[in-house]
């Protein structure tokens, strides 16, 4: 498989990951990993799914602005909690831990280099 | 002679190898190494700024911490706790938060995992000192975790279903100090 498609199929899964965590809205107790209200709700599934087309277009900006989204989501989430509730995104440190991932992972997907196709290299792998 | 040797040194090394590259290998560590984000994600939700339970009666991380001191396990460690620490809880317990959301985060998605693994063999000696004696504690969750965490370390894991397998390539063609080092933590 060609970097660029990995790339973009670990973009897409990221952001499927986002989109599926939309369910802890629903779960409470031993089983809730994540704590999503109802704005939190609408982070995960408007950047998950901007992440989801990002890769399946093999759009980097798209990438980069989900990843950009997550990381301004968890930073906010971050500073909810310092005033000692989980304010208006519903959510909580797992929330932080886990919007701070999505941002991460899907910045360094949008940023990696991606190596320029040689003749060889496509007959090789093409 | 030395050639015949180290052929079969090398033969006996690669039978005795596991078989990684196996779809069912790599499967199996992936789900190991998002299973242990996953712990370290759901964990951190019960550390709650401000005060992280530093009230009366305490609870959630400040109960956790005194406990170095009311069941010490290290005698230098819970004169550090209690000296250090609990007058600077605020601090601590922040940086608490924020490595283990990091953990939590970084070892989900399988990015500069190796890194991450020491960070987690050491978050969990760390907790071990604090909550090894305390009451209803079983001292083998803790030694399960520090295992794991090496297992991570030892097999790559980032490298299988994480992201540390999609980028390493391109860190390790790079020229730069950044990527390689991204290169040799991973």
């Amino acid at each position: 498989m060609r970097t660029h498609d990995t790339l973009d199929r670990a973009a897409l899964v990221l952001g499927l990951v986002s989109v599926v965590s939309a369910v802890f809205v629903f779960v409470h107790g031993t089983f809730q990993l994540v704590q999503i209200g109802a704005a939190g709700l609408v982070v995960a599934l408007v950047l998950g799914l901007l992440a989801v087309v990002g890769g399946w277009l093999d759009e980097r900006t798209l990438m980069l602005a989900a990843g950009g989204g997550f990381l301004i989501a968890a930073a906010v989430q971050l500073v909810l909690l310092q005033g000692g509730s989980s304010g208006f995104l519903g959510g909580n440190a797992s929330t932080f831990s886990l919007w701070l991932a999505l941002g991460v992972g899907l910045i360094a997907v949008g940023v990696a280099a991606v190596p320029e196709a040689t003749e060889e290299s496509v007959e090789v792998t093409g | 002679m030395a050639n015949t040797d180290h052929a079969v040194v090398t033969d006996h090394w690669m039978r005795a190898v596991p078989l990684l590259p196996s779809r069912t290998n790599r499967a199996m560590i992936a789900i190991v190494r998002i299973g242990v984000g996953l712990l370290w994600l759901q964990n951190v939700g019960w550390k709650t700024p401000p005060d992280f339970g530093r009230a009366d009666p305490p609870d959630g991380l400040y109960l956790s911490t005194t406990y170095a001191v009311s069941h010490q396990v290290l005698a230098p460690y819970a004169w550090l706790v209690d000296r250090l620490v609990l007058p600077n809880f605020t601090f601590f317990a922040w940086m608490v938060l924020l490595v283990e959301a990091a953990l939590g985060a970084f070892l989900l998605i399988g990015l500069v995992t190796r890194f991450w693994a020491v960070v987690g063999m050491v978050q969990t000696v760390v907790i071990m000192l604090s909550v090894l004696n305390a009451p209803h504690e079983w001292y083998w969750s803790y030694l399960l975790m520090l295992l794991v965490h090496m297992a991570l370390f030892a097999t790559a894991a980032g490298r299988y279903a994480g992201l540390d397998g999609v980028l390493r390539p391109s860190w390790q063609r790079s020229q730069s100090g950044l990527a390689r080092l991204l290169a040799g933590v991973s």
